[in-house]
């Protein structure tokens, strides 16, 4: 009975294996595409798709995807491009928005559309992002001894461009990991809007740094961007100590850490050596027991 | 040195360290492979990177952490065994000391491989002693790890000197040349003279009393590593003394199992009763209570205070481990309490179920103190992959887990063909075993 039971452990995965779908007979897969624009300060459309396919809980991208970036409006479309997904899946093209202008609809929406054809084992995905292309420019200016940021967005209107307002928009740093948030400015009815530079921001050796304005997740606009450079940040030479604080964070650790850590050491290793010095003193009487033995029997 | 006590006792115990029966063979090379098995894991590992594993920027540590807490644990715990024994000179400690003491030993040297298992860099390991910040209880950690290794192997080997020195002037048994001339190696010369006892003694009781400070020392500092961090789950001020007594707690199952276990190989049912077992198995009840109540004490704090990431994290321990959690802090606490607290109950057999149950419900324990807490964190990282937002162990970690407790096994058969399993030279002075009714 046991063994049977054992047997038919060992034996079903193989038995059961032969249930299984041949390659064959494997249906295409669901594929799911997302679609992000974003505007840049100088008249170029960043396209951004992301090809992936769900396993269970897991997403897993699909890499060397052709995505066609297309661009419509109301009666036109034209495809403005053509890219690959990398190993993350997501693949990206930059389009001029001008020269030849987009076409866009009577409101000037562009229609954003990534398509994926498809092939044997995925099935086909296409997916729409619809927004109105937008400007901003970061620019800085001093008044008063007091220094500013001031940004200024502008949306396309036809061949000419017009102030946007009542928009918030929030300005960054770029850092190692995640941008730094330094502020947000809301737009006035010539679709500017200024901030003071916070003093305390570290650039490079020589105080440069890139400012960051954003319009995020806008629902005519979609995403906008436009960077900037100046050199007002606090040149980062200047944060160099030449003795550093006692602290648990600096690379000098405090006086009672290091008395406390050496007299435990001290006392433990102390007691090791006790022990190992009373082993070779074991050892030297054997030899000296030995030597007088030796002794008596010569003497004898 | 080796006198008539010395003589019928080695006698009896000559098979044991002469001949390796066919049986043993077998176990051992079984033992070999599935050590294989991990080194062919290991490769793995190397040559893929830990991608292979179930370790991702979420849940950063895993398996190979729990194993690490679970060694050291039981390392620990044959610590306190043999050296809180030694120093009170309890009569019945005698037969089953050696075993605590190998126990000690093998387990602190398999317990640090697990972290240089969970390195991904290993080339940037000497970064930790050229830069090592005090500060850091991973410092800490590294330098009690290989001060306790010291000690205990100091420990050790006064605790077998006699009988190295019994067994190398022993002539009723048959050995090669070259085992014979490493007993001649480390006896040390030692021949019992009242000077040499004298001061053998002496060592060994300050190296008991070191023994046990250490290895309570090296596991708080374990316990630190997590309590000091700000993560919910870890932050808390009991975590030191609570990991001090689950480890002993493991201990002392992985005890009782390898007395079980060397009591049934080598015929030692005159040496290791049923007092034996019960003693260990009293032992084991008090920390099963003490364990419980510092559980209980640690999870109603956290649910009492209601914050929002300590609920997180009891919801997810009563959700998707909701059985572990059971097996862990109900079946693993109540189980040996009932055991042993029963008369009726308390065979040998039994307690050695029980503390089966315990090795597994400790282990278990570990592994909800690591995995769910890291699947709840403090700070949510953003645009993380939902794949890697729950830990899923794989067979590498799995298969180098099965190395790690093999090489145990391992290390115990082989160390028992050296040194008899049963402290000899103590033994002689022992009175004679109670009429116990042997009941296995």
């Amino acid at each position: 009975m046991l063994w049977s039971v054992i047997l038919l452990v060992f034996f079903s995965p193989i038995l059961s294996a032969q249930e299984e779908a041949s390659p064959e007979e494997a249906e295409p897969v669901d594929t799911y595409l997302s679609l992000l624009a974003t505007y840049t300060s100088n008249d170029t459309v960043v396209l951004l798709a992301s090809l992936y396919i769900r396993h269970g809980r897991e997403r897993i991208d699909l890499q060397n995807a052709q995505i066609i970036f297309t661009a419509s409006g109301e009666k036109d479309q034209v495809e403005v491009g053509r890219a690959f997904t990398d190993s993350t899946g997501s693949a990206h093209i930059k389009v001029p928005l001008l020269n030849p202008a987009l076409p866009a609809d009577a409101e000037g929406m562009i229609t954003y559309t990534a398509d994926f054809e498809g092939t044997d084992n995925y099935l086909s995905a296409s997916e729409q992002f619809i927004s109105k292309p937008a400007r901003l420019e970061v620019s800085f200016y001093e008044e008063d001894s007091v220094r500013y940021i001031r940004v200024n967005a502008q949306q396309h209107a036809g061949d000419a461009m017009e102030p946007i307002t009542g928009e918030t928009v929030f300005l960054f740093v770029p850092t190692l990991f995640r941008p730094l948030p330094i502020g947000e400015v809301s737009l006035d009815e010539e679709g500017t809007g200024s901030i003071e530079f916070p003093m305390s921001l570290i650039g490079d050796s020589l105080g440069n740094i890139t400012i960051v304005a954003r319009i995020d997740e806008n629902d005519r606009f979609g995403y906008v961007r436009g960077e900037n450079t100046c050199s007002w940040a606090i040149p980062k030479h200047l944060f160099s100590q030449d003795k550093p604080t006692r602290e648990l964070w600096t690379p000098v650790a405090p006086i009672w850490m290091i008395i406390t850590l050496l007299t435990l050491l001290a006392g433990v290793w102390g007691h090791y050596i006790y022990a190992v010095t009373e082993l070779i003193k074991i050892k030297k009487s054997a030899s000296k027991e030995k030597s007088e033995e030796k002794d008596w029997s010569n003497y004898s | 040195m080796a006198n008539g006590k010395d003589q019928a006792l080695l006698t009896e115990f000559a098979p044991q360290i002469e001949r390796t029966s066919l049986i043993q063979f077998i176990w051992i090379f079984f033992l070999v492979g599935v050590i294989a098995a991990g080194f062919y894991a290991l490769y793995v590992q190397i040559s893929e990177g830990h991608i292979v594993t179930g370790m991702r920027d979420n849940v950063v540590w895993g398996i190979y952490i729990v194993n690490f807490i679970f060694f050291m644990g039981v390392s620990y715990a044959g610590a306190l065994i043999s050296g809180t024994l030694h120093l009170f000179r309890a009569e019945w400690r005698k037969p089953i000391i050696r075993m605590a003491e190998f126990i000690t030993i093998i387990a602190l040297l398999i317990g640090p491989c697990y972290i240089l298992l969970c390195i991904g860099r290993l080339d940037r390991l000497p970064y930790l002693v050229l830069f090592g910040r005090i500060q850091s209880p991973i410092t800490w950690d590294v330098i009690a790890i290989s001060t306790d290794i010291f000690g205990c192997l100091i420990f050790l080997y006064l605790a077998i000197l006699r009988d190295i020195a019994a067994i190398r002037d022993f002539q009723g048994i048959r050995l090669p040349n070259w085992k014979r001339k490493l007993y001649r190696i480390l006896a040390l010369g030692y021949v019992g003279t009242p000077e040499q006892q004298k001061r053998l003694h002496r060592a060994t009781d300050v190296m008991a009393a070191m023994v046990i400070a250490i290895a309570v020392i090296v596991y708080s500092v374990l316990a630190w590593i997590f309590s000091v961090t700000l993560q919910p789950g870890w932050h808390s001020t009991i975590f030191g003394p609570y990991f001090v007594i689950a480890a002993v707690f493991s201990g002392c199952g992985v005890m009782i199992v390898v007395m079980w276990l060397f009591r049934k190989i080598y015929r030692l049912e005159q040496f290791i009763t049923r007092k034996h077992f019960v003693n260990v198995g009293i032992l084991m009840l008090i920390l099963a209570a003490l364990f419980g109540y510092f559980t209980f004490s640690d999870y109603l704090t956290k649910w009492y205070g209601s914050e929002r990431n300590d609920e997180l994290l009891i919801n997810l321990l009563f959700d998707e481990y909701y059985w572990l959690f059971i097996l862990s802090n109900y079946v693993g606490v109540l189980m040996p309490m009932i055991v042993v607290g029963f008369p009726k109950l308390r065979t040998i057999n039994n307690i050695t179920i029980s503390a089966i149950v315990v090795i597994l419900a400790l282990w278990v324990n570990r592994y909800l103190i690591v995995v769910p807490t890291l699947e709840s964190p403090y700070l949510p990282i953003q645009d993380s992959r939902p794949a890697w937002l729950f830990y899923n162990s794989t067979w590498v970690e799995w298969v180098l887990t099965a190395a790690g407790v093999a090489f145990f096994a391992l290390a115990m058969t082989v160390g028992s063909k050296f040194i008899p399993i049963i402290n000899v030279s103590e033994m002689q002075d022992a009175p004679p075993p109670e009429d116990e009714e042997i009941l296995v």
